[in-house]
């Protein structure tokens, strides 16, 4: 769910572009720096940023029997790690406003701060943390994928609670609010891209090993990547 | 092709500048945004729409259909503001002011998005995304979105048609079966992506690649009269609003 266009007061709205900027800023340098030492990335780079923009068209069903599509930002984070994810996702969102009316041009700025920077950045750093604690690859990724859509659902609420504060109890009533419709309800979708991902995880280890290992999640990453390797041969 | 893009290519205005059509488009979510909601963001979606249904000749029917997804969000996102929780009025009452807070909301959004819909529905994203070169936009980071933007309709082809072979082998039948071919679907996707870059680069490679992607870009001249029109739109949006602002209750 992306914030739409006009939704938030302009003052609002230019605050999260500029909290955003940084990052971004990040992520094109990290960018122009691979696509200027290895040339042929500019296309491996589309490519990732295509399937992250195709995989947010898969339906999902719910736990809860609804159904909804993944946010796709904690895949995206382990298979091209954050600073990446945040061109990727936000030129993402740049293409989703033009071309879906999905979320929006002065919004931006928020959106991609929650989808295309925390997302990818608590995604990622959940993953690594069960991977340095030696959980099985498909349990960190579980919860990669997991922590990446439910902290992206948190702080869209915190960013509307922020811009409409509750007339009775303030912004923390605001957030009861918001995080009500928008993050508790997100649980079951979260949990259905956590399981999502694995399953494609799977696949991808069994069918897309060459591909992976280019990416670097399976080339000296830390000590349980490499036993699990090894066992594997 | 996704629906807004295939209209922006036989749009009415597709040969117009996209700079022009950026003024027009992004003044008008500009003007919503900024104005106050009554009577700003009724008189900027009154006007975009005129525009939209009119000199721009967009179906009226594909505006509905693109539009309604912002309004969902809106909708859902103004409910809230309906309620207040923990005041001195109990758990949850009504707000006061919830409704009049929750209507200016729906207006402003409402409008502003008609805004950005006039200008997808005129510009396509080809035509826009070259000329991010000349307006300071890293070309490296601009050549990976022509890449993504081509690469996003083949895959969302490749998508359907994997969805249509599933579901022709009964892979929806269950939700396991669903969850199974969900994940194929995922994972077909991206060897689909990588494969098209790998081929994509071998051709390339073949024709003197270099890392920079050459592409031709429509010419088409920026037409003052066309500014000056959207200028004096805008502005008179603005002063019409201020005016009726102190006149209306």
């Amino acid at each position: 769910m992306h914030i739409a266009e006009g939704y938030l007061p302009p003052v609002h709205a230019a605050a999260w572009g500029v909290a955003s900027a940084p990052f971004v800023v990040h992520g094109v340098r990290a960018l122009t720096r691979e696509v200027r030492s290895n040339p042929e990335s500019t296309l491996l780079l589309g490519a990732s940023g295509a399937f992250t923009f195709v995989l947010s068209a898969l339906k999902l069903p719910s736990v809860t029997g609804s159904c909804s599509h993944p946010t796709g930002t904690g895949l995206g984070a382990i298979l091209f790690r954050p600073p990446i994810m945040a061109v990727l996702g936000t030129i993402t969102l740049l293409f989703q406003a033009l071309l879906l009316a999905h979320g929006g041009l002065t919004t931006l700025g928020a959106n991609a701060f929650s989808m295309a920077i925390v997302g990818p950045w608590a995604g990622y750093g959940a993953y690594r943390l069960f991977r340095r604690f030696g959980a099985p690859l498909m349990v960190a990724v579980f919860f990669g994928a997991f922590v990446a859509d439910l902290s992206t659902y948190c702080v869209t609420s915190v960013q509307l609670a922020l811009a409409f504060p509750d007339p009775g109890s303030g912004i923390p009533g605001a957030l009861a609010k918001f995080g009500g419709i928008f993050a508790v309800t997100q649980i079951p979708l979260a949990v259905s891209e956590g399981l999502l991902t694995v399953l494609v995880m799977r696949l991808l280890t069994q069918s897309s090993k060459g591909e992976l290992t280019r990416l670097g999640i399976f080339a000296g990453r830390d000590k349980t990547e490499r036993r699990e390797e090894a066992a594997a041969r | 092709m996704l629906p807004i893009d295939a209209a922006a290519h036989s749009s009415r205005w597709r040969r117009r500048h996209p700079a022009e059509k950026a003024l027009l488009g992004f003044g008008l979510t500009l003007c919503a945004v900024s104005l106050p909601p009554w009577p700003g963001a009724v008189l900027v979606a009154a006007a975009t729409l005129t525009v939209l249904l009119g000199p721009a000749g967009v179906p009226g029917r594909a505006l509905w259909r693109a539009f309604r997804i912002p309004l969902g969000f809106c909708v859902t996102g103004a409910i809230p503001l309906l309620f207040e929780v923990g005041g001195a009025r109990g758990v949850v009452a009504l707000a006061p002011g919830g409704p009049a807070q929750a209507g200016e909301l729906l207006l402003r959004t409402a409008s502003a998005s008609l805004g950005v819909l006039l200008f997808a529905f005129t510009t396509p994203v080809s035509d826009v995304l070259p000329r991010l070169v000349r307006a300071g936009v890293p070309a490296p980071v601009v050549d990976v979105a022509l890449v993504m933007y081509r690469i996003i309709f083949l895959l969302l082809d490749s998508l359907s048609k994997i969805r249509q072979a599933q579901a022709a082998r009964l892979g929806h039948t269950s939700r396991a079966a669903t969850w199974r071919s969900l994940a194929g679907l995922g994972a077909t996707t991206f060897v689909r992506a990588f494969d098209r870059a790998q081929r994509l680069h071998s051709g390339l490679a073949g024709r003197g690649y270099d890392g920079t992607l050459r592409v031709l870009v429509p010419v088409s001249a920026v037409s003052r009269r066309f500014l000056a029109v959207s200028a004096a739109l805008l502005a008179g949006l603005v002063a019409l609003t201020l005016v009726l602002e102190r006149s209306l209750p």
